[in-house]
């Protein structure tokens, strides 16, 4: 079970959320055997519930639906749900968890998700899921794409009528399944249980759970969702009308110390942002309103949409306002808020107020904490400290996601992978040891051999066969061209008729597999391993849907159901017998990788690629390494960051795997993944070098002002070079000090945030206050963003009397020199609107944070993209933060937003998860599915160059001098975008061929088939004699 | 395949006198880059017998059907026509030729050749432009404003070749007749070797034109005209009426004096002589005469013109591979170095393909090539109006930019 | 267009429709509307392709020309195709495509091109019903039993 030094090769991750699995397919990945175990009956977590994502509007499900297929299908994963740790010992790389597994009175080998037993269940309970709006039975499947799709019984609330035991054909229920306790061997553990929403009812003040009409912003989710309770549509749940206007309450449980919960949740905002759109769009002539304190707009292309919300979906916005009370008028239900502005209290009404309910610590977390021994903060998250923000207190676990302080999908996400890779590092000689490669017969090569195709018609119980005729349907397939053989089975995916399907191949010779059954989404790879396992390349197999797609959907039609079955089968067959064998690229992986920027991004990548075993190649363009880190001294609470630099340079230059360039930069890189060739020019010598992967941590840089006087008085600063003075001078002479926020931020040239700004200018006040109480400190601010646990930080500066005042966009300071030589500061109050005049010593300016110099150059010459800002833009904005299209190449840090260094150390070592996926293997098997180039077809146009998304395609030149194209391997993901680009069809593709499915489309009209050769001729004669 | 219509085939088009001296794959373009391909051994095989699977051979598909060899070859032998009689043999045996677009142009012939669907062929007629229903004059568009919906993010804007034909010919007082009911030639169809689609076509608008009473049919595009003038009579006998080429037809009014150029800038013009116009119809003075009598307007020839001009690379919308790219490029080159301002093309297809050919990537320098394409009738409609000017070339990474800036 | 060739409506026409969808979407839509048992007409077949830009404008044209009443294309959301940008080109081409059907007197009215997300079985279903009964009402194809083979 273990490596020499006593290891194991195996992860357990608690929570099955977006950052669980997220971590889970990484560790599984590199080859580590991984448990994820969720309290629910399935993964997804949150996300599963959400209808969009912000600031893109993703589809929540369209984007999750795959992970969860590839979570629940991954060889190296084992999902143990229902299930809970009851105790942990050992030490890290080597721990025996005991696992609580409650009953699910559903055997999940047999179960086949069919949900036949939902619809006759007789008892209808609260639907946690939609949030109480909908009903469930008490068997159910937490949503419809659950995975895994097996039914649990709710046995609080079954009554035991056993209905569904009489409708399981596939005998799965049993109702004699206790709790069991299973020991598990594993090495690191994971803990991403992500949060647990605030009970808004404890606002009473907002009515919630008194007034009807007073929802909280998950309901709204699950409203807005087209597989919610209305369909996507927003109705009162007074009366059922839709609602006019709409209000959206902000920090409801969040920013609060009367309610214990003192942090920002630092979602909310941009939450309510998109359900103000979204519940816009799906609701004709909605007004929605959003009262808030801060708009904490602080992630990419958050402030953008920020603006979009207001200028172009005119989402109405008041700031500054905690909105006191809600109360109800009785006879329309409509809601009344109570809220002030300028000092004045304002009434409005509204035909529903959402709550925007911030985050709480997950449920019963301080029991795991103690089972686990990690220490949580006082707000019940899990407590880590800044310069290991993946680690807990206990060596050998991690932690990810929302339970180490609150946050969006992109950061979960981007921390999964870095908790991935810390607890891949305590077991990297375990790596592989517990994930063994299925075995399988030697294929057999059928090019050249006429098709023989099988067909197998599934009943899936009385899914199918209780509405379409499937003994026909296996009948008629036996007349289909090809065809050598046909039949029905009760269930096509169980385990008997699997090995029967293999046996039939083998006896009689058959080529070609098609079976009709349910969905090839979630079953093909089950099919596919069967045809494995007869010796068969696994695409020589087609599937068509007779269940999801028409048994289930036309029940009431069974006649021409059956009908349309024979079509469906008849189009299989006829793209079966054009399938050809298609084995995926491989590609020889280069075990080192390739890191451009020295910073703290760059140096911790690089350090945790040595950890994990592999090379690390660090390009610095300045002559030390450090990056922007060199100019930042303390953290928030006083942690020293000059040593920390010290030692980790020092770290960096020690270690025999890291190879470090300074004054360097890349002169050229070619290849891709698994095999980059990389020229760096350092210290004037050019050297070439083949890398792996890449990783892209090109840092940031702080803005030049050229507003405020800066750069023209001395006393005029910005907040680097403030902390410098500080650091340095340990002491400062002034009695008054002001500082302005944003400057170079959220501005019309640069509309972003720079995220870290407020928070910096906080730390430094702080400093001050310590060093003199009594200097007079002023921060001119539009949104105060110190989001998560940094509230605390404003909160502290704000008790030690720094004065924050907020101005707003059109009435930006005024900063000049007076008569007397004094620095004089205008502005307006927006709280109090007033005009304040203050002559401070310094003026400090929290300068934006600039993309580096060097981005453009570097995009492209790896030919990765840039946002409109110059931010590197990753692949996508949700679920691959740290990815970028092209495959091989990983982006961290600055390069990626402006951000924290815990946030950098945390995306740092995202990155190098993400790499060693690739790195960790010997061969990379890229997609079958992939376009193929008929080269005497092709013109060399570069069309499909254009084309391609994911530079696939790319044009050589051949020996006799002719320009063709060449699809990289590697980089083809198969969409097939381009072979219906491509002029001449000299690109198709694998697996969806043009003639595929031309076949295909000719065999579902059979009625116009092409008419005999001698009626031609015939017409010819007829018409040349008239 | 079938031995009796080979035969038929081969007495037909006088490949019996072939003496294989081998003239037809010395002037080849196809031979030239594809060695494996010679007109004479198409012909050759199919005399010996031997390789009666001819049909599957991809020889016949890769001809460009330029007739640089018919028109090479001492004993008149019709090559191109072999050809597509043995491709309509091996469409009988169920071969197919690759098609570009996938075939959709095919499949929109096809269309039209069985089924008589209400058209909506006329929107490009504009203010101003006078048609009409029943007259002498039949204007046969042909498939320009197809072609514009299926290449429109190329933005050739054929249909202003139909326009500019409208245009002139009201200038000299003829209101032709342009109808909705107009539908393929079946050029192409002809030479993928569907003849039967071809011959529904062909009654069709043999019909159309008899019922508008026309006297003479007006073409812009050599392609219908060669398939009027050569094809549909071979089938139906001598039409009553006249089928000419547009530039004959200005030609024929300039000689009338109906016609007068104002002044214009000066341009100086290179020609590309299309093979249906040139080899396959015999037409290369009449648009010489033309571009003559325009003011300012200088031609300047090719390297390789008339009899001796060059293909477009593609027929039929057929294998549009590196051969054709290659001949491509050798006939814009050539056209560059003519010094000329423009390129004029007497044919719309061969426009189609001439612009692909340098939109994208290109594997000489850009520079060699950047000569911007005019459509013949176009030019003279200009010249006529006094609005003549240089075109710009088309420049995809420029209509990338503008594309971005919207 | 519709008006020049509506035929008349044929007593108990059936249309026979084709529907393309994606693997990511649309087609995990259409599993949704199974998986919800929402019942709608049997006349749509649906063929999986991995993207919406992998139809090609010839599959719909050949389709037709074959004899469909009906020809459905379904991919991602804007902004959501697994492939970044496929939706798009199939936007760009189902327009010129249209404009084409447009003009040889098929009718652009016969193919349709919609956004279905995987949670959108409900839109799926809608969809299926309300194409089938627009097809329906625009009665069979003028090209159905025309169709000569091809390439």
């Amino acid at each position: 079970m273990s490596d020499e030094e006593g290891k194991i090769g195996a992860v357990m991750v608690v929570g099955g959320g977006i950052a669980g699995m997220q971590a889970a397919l990484d560790l599984a990945d590199t080859g580590y055997l991984v448990y994820v175990i969720d309290s629910s009956p399935s993964i997804g977590g949150a996300m599963a519930q959400l209808d969009k994502t912000f600031p893109t509007h993703d589809c929540a499900m369209c984007i999750l639906s795959p992970k969860l297929v590839a979570t629940g299908r991954h060889h190296n994963v084992k999902l143990m749900m229902a299930s809970e740790i009851d105790a942990i010992e050992g030490e890290p790389g080597n721990f025996t968890v005991s696992v609580k597994r409650k009953a699910r009175y559903v055997d999940e080998e047999k179960c086949t998700g069919c949900g036949l037993c939902t619809l006759r269940c007789p008892v209808e309970v609260r639907d946690e899921y939609n949030q109480g709006l909908k009903l469930r039975k008490a068997i159910y499947l937490k949503y419809p794409q659950a995975v895994p799709p097996v039914l649990t019984i709710d046995r609080d609330n079954c009554i035991g009528c056993g209905v569904c035991e009489t409708q399981c054909v596939a005998g799965a229920i049993n109702f004699s399944r206790e709790e069991e306790l299973v020991k598990v061997d594993i090495g690191s553990v994971i803990l991403a249980p992500g949060f647990s929403g605030f009970d808004p009812g404890l606002k009473s003040e907002y009515g919630y759970g008194v007034f009807k009409n007073v929802l909280s912003s998950v309901e709204l989710e699950r409203m807005l969702s087209a597989t919610g309770p209305y369909r996507g549509m927003v109705l009162r749940p007074s009366d059922g009308r839709m609602p006019k206007r709409m209000a959206f309450i902000q920090c409801v449980g969040s920013r609060d110390v009367q309610v214990g919960n003192p942090y920002c949740s630092s979602v909310c905002c941009m939450f309510a942002i998109k359900e103000a759109i979204i519940a816009k769009e799906h609701t004709p002539g909605l007004e929605t309103h959003i009262f808030f304190m801060d708009m904490r707009a602080f992630g990419k292309e958050f402030d953008e949409y920020y603006i979009r919300a207001e200028e172009e979906h005119r989402v109405v916005f008041t700031r500054n306002t905690r909105v006191s009370s809600v109360s109800e008028n009785p006879e329309t239900n409509n809601l009344h808020l109570w809220y002030s502005e300028h000092g004045k209290m304002r009434r409005e009404e509204y035909d529903i107020v959402v709550l925007s309910v911030g985050f709480d610590s997950p449920k019963d977390v301080e029991k795991l904490a103690e089972k686990l021994g990690i220490e949580l903060n006082e707000h019940g998250f899990c407590q880590t400290d800044m310069f290991t923000p993946l680690d807990t207190s206990k060596p050998g676990i991690y932690v990810c996601g929302a339970f180490s302080s609150p946050k969006d999908i992109p950061d979960s996400v981007a921390q999964a992978s870095g908790a991935a890779c810390r607890a891949m590092s305590d077991i990297a000689g375990a790596r592989g040891a517990l994930v063994t490669a299925k075995e399988y017969p030697p294929e057999i090569d059928v090019s050249g051999q006429e098709p023989k195709v099988g067909v197998f018609v599934c009943h899936c119980g009385i899914n199918i066969g209780g509405v379409l005729d499937v003994p026909s349907l296996a009948e008629y397939a036996k007349t289909l061209p090809n065809v050598v053989h046909a039949e029905d089975n009760l269930y096509t995916c169980s385990q008997d008729t699997q090995q029967r399907i293999s046996e039939v191949v083998r006896e009689k010779g058959l080529n070609r597999v098609v079976v009709a059954s349910c969905t090839p989404r979630t079953h093909t790879t089950i099919f596919q391993n069967t045809l494995k396992e007869a010796g068969l390349n696994p695409y020589l197999f087609e599937m068509t849907n007779i269940r999801d797609q028409c048994s289930w959907v036309h029940m009431n039609d069974p006649e021409r159901a059956t009908e349309k079955g024979r079509t469906l089968i008849r189009m299989a067959v006829a793209k079966a017998a054009l399938l050809e064998q298609l084995r995926p690229a491989e590609v020889e992986i280069v075990k080192s990788a390739l890191v451009i920027g020295g910073g703290l991004s760059g140096m911790t990548a690089a350090l945790e690629l040595s950890k994990a075993g592999f090379d690390a190649h660090l390009v610095e363009k300045d002559s030390e390494l450090g990056g922007l880190l060199r100019r930042i001294h303390y953290g928030l609470s006083g942690e020293d960051l000059q040593g920390f630099l010290k030692r980790l340079v020092k770290q960096v230059e020690d270690d025999d795997r890291i190879h470090v360039y300074t004054n360097a930069e890349l002169k050229e890189v070619s290849g891709s993944v698994g095999n980059f060739t990389v020229v760096i020019d350092s210290e004037g010598e050019e050297t070439e070098t083949h890398q792996g992967v890449i990783i892209v941590a090109t840092g940031g840089e702080e803005y030049e002002p050229t507003e405020y006087l800066y750069g023209k008085d001395p006393r005029v600063m910005t907040q680097l070079e403030f902390e410098e003075k500080l650091a340095k001078e340990g002491e400062i002479d002034a009695k008054c000090i002001v500082m302005v926020h944003c400057v170079g931020s959220r501005t019309a040239e640069r509309p972003y945030c720079s995220r870290v700004c407020c928070t910096e200018s906080v730390k430094n006040a702080l400093r001050v206050k310590e060093m003199d109480p009594g200097i007079a400190i002023y921060s001119l601010f539009r949104d105060m963003r110190t989001y998560g646990f940094r509230e605390e930080f404003y909160r502290e500066a704000a008790e030690k009397g720094v004065v924050f005042v907020r101005f707003l966009e059109e009435n930006e300071p005024v900063v000049r020199v007076d008569d007397q030589g004094r620095l004089e500061v205008i502005v307006l109050d927006d709280i109090l609107q007033e005009e304040l005049l203050i002559n401070p010593d310094y003026l400090v300016l929290a300068a934006a944070t600039l993309p580096a110099r060097g981005n453009e150059e570097l995009s492209r010459m790896l030919k990765v993209p840039l946002n409109s800002q110059g931010f590197f833009l990753e692949a996508h904005m949700k679920l691959r933060p740290l990815d970028f299209a092209t495959d091989g190449i990983f982006l961290c840090g600055l390069a990626h937003l402006p951000k924290f260094f815990e946030e950098n150390v945390s995306q740092a070592c995202g990155a190098v998860s993400r790499a060693l996926s690739i790195l960790s293997q010997d061969t990379l098997e890229g997609e079958a599915i992939i376009a193929v180039v008929d080269e005497s077809k092709c013109r060399g146009c570069g069309v499909c160059v254009d084309t391609c998304e994911f530079g696939a395609p790319s044009l050589k030149q051949l020996e006799d001098g002719r320009q063709v194209s060449h699809i990289d391997e590697a980089l083809c993901k198969g969409c097939g975008s381009c072979s219906v680009n491509c002029c001449n069809k000299a690109i198709s593709m694998g697996y969806f061929g043009t003639g595929q499915i031309l076949s295909m489309i000719e065999s579902c009209f059979p009625e116009t088939e092409t008419p005999p050769a001698e009626k031609e001729v015939a017409e010819v004669k007829e018409v040349t004699e008239t | 395949m079938d031995k009796e219509n080979v035969k038929r085939l081969i007495s037909d088009m006088g490949a019996h006198d072939c003496v294989e001296c081998g003239k037809c794959t010395t002037v080849c373009p196809v031979t030239r880059f594809n060695p494996e391909f010679a007109p004479r051994l198409v012909v050759v095989k199919a005399l010996a017998g031997e390789d009666m699977d001819l049909s599957k051979d991809s020889d016949i598909w890769v001809c460009n059907t330029c007739e640089m060899c018919n028109n090479m070859c001492p004993y008149e032998v019709d090559y191109s026509g072999f050809i597509r009689g043995m491709r309509g043999e091996a469409r009988r045996e169920g071969h197919e030729p690759d098609c570009t677009q996938g075939g959709l142009l095919h499949a929109m012939m096809r269309i039209m050749a069985n089924s008589d669907l209400p058209q909506k062929r006329l929107d490009w007629i504009a203010d101003g432009l006078k048609v009409a229903e029943k007259g002498d004059v039949f204007l046969f568009v042909g498939c320009l404003p197809q072609m514009d919906a299926i290449f429109e993010d190329r933005n050739l804007n054929l249909v202003e070749t139909a326009r500019s034909a409208v245009r002139i010919m009201n200038h000299i007082g003829i209101e032709p007749v342009v109808s909705p009911k107009e539908k393929c030639c079946g050029h192409d169809l002809n030479w993928a070797g569907d003849e039967k689609n071809l011959i529904k076509l062909m009654n069709h608008n043999v019909q159309v034109i008899k019922d508008s009473g026309a006297k003479t049919v007006v073409f812009t595009c050599p392609e219908c005209l060669r398939t009027f003038d050569l094809d549909y009579q071979d089938f139906l006998g001598d039409f009553e009426f006249e089928m000419v080429h547009i530039s004959e037809f200005i030609a024929r009014a300039i000689e009338e004096g109906k016609l007068k150029f104002p002044e214009n800038i000066s341009i100086s013009t290179t020609f590309h002589d299309s093979c249906r116009l040139g080899r396959h119809l015999g037409l290369y003075d009449e648009p010489r005469r033309v571009l003559a009598e325009i003011p300012s307007v200088e031609l300047v020839e090719l390297e390789k013109n008339r009899e001796a001009a060059t293909c477009c690379g593609v027929s039929g919308f057929m294998s549009c591979n590196s051969i054709s790219k290659v001949m491509q490029m050798e006939k814009m080159q050539d056209a560059k170095r003519t010094g000329a301002d423009v390129l004029v093309t007497p044919c719309p297809k061969c426009r189609i393909h001439l612009d692909c050919s340098t939109r994208d990537e290109t594997p000489v320098d850009k520079g060699l090539v950047d000569i911007p394409i005019m459509d013949f009738t176009v030019l003279v409609d200009l010249a006529l109006r006094g609005e003549l000017q240089i075109p710009d070339v088309q420049d995809k990474e420029a209509e990338k930019e503008a594309e971005k800036t919207e | 267009m519709t008006e020049a060739m509506a035929p008349a409506k044929e007593e108990g026409f059936q249309p026979s429709i084709l529907a393309f969808c994606c693997n990511w979407c649309s087609y995990a839509g259409a599993d949704l509307a199974g998986v919800s048992r929402l019942q709608y007409p049997v006349n749509v077949k649906v063929l999986r392709v991995m993207c919406s830009g992998r139809v090609d404008p010839y599959f719909v044209m050949r389709a037709l020309e074959l004899g469909a009443d009906g020809v459905l294309i379904t991919g991602c959301e804007i902004g959501d195709c697994h492939y970044i940008s496929g939706n798009v080109k199939a936007k760009e081409r189902f327009e010129r495509l249209s404009k084409l059907l447009d003009q040889i007197g098929i009718g652009s009215e016969r193919i349709r091109l919609e956004w279905i997300s995987a949670s959108d079985g409900i839109k799926f279903a809608e969809l299926m019903e309300e194409f089938t009964e627009h097809i329906t009402n625009l009665g069979p194809s003028p090209l159905k039993g025309s169709a000569t083979g091809g390439v």
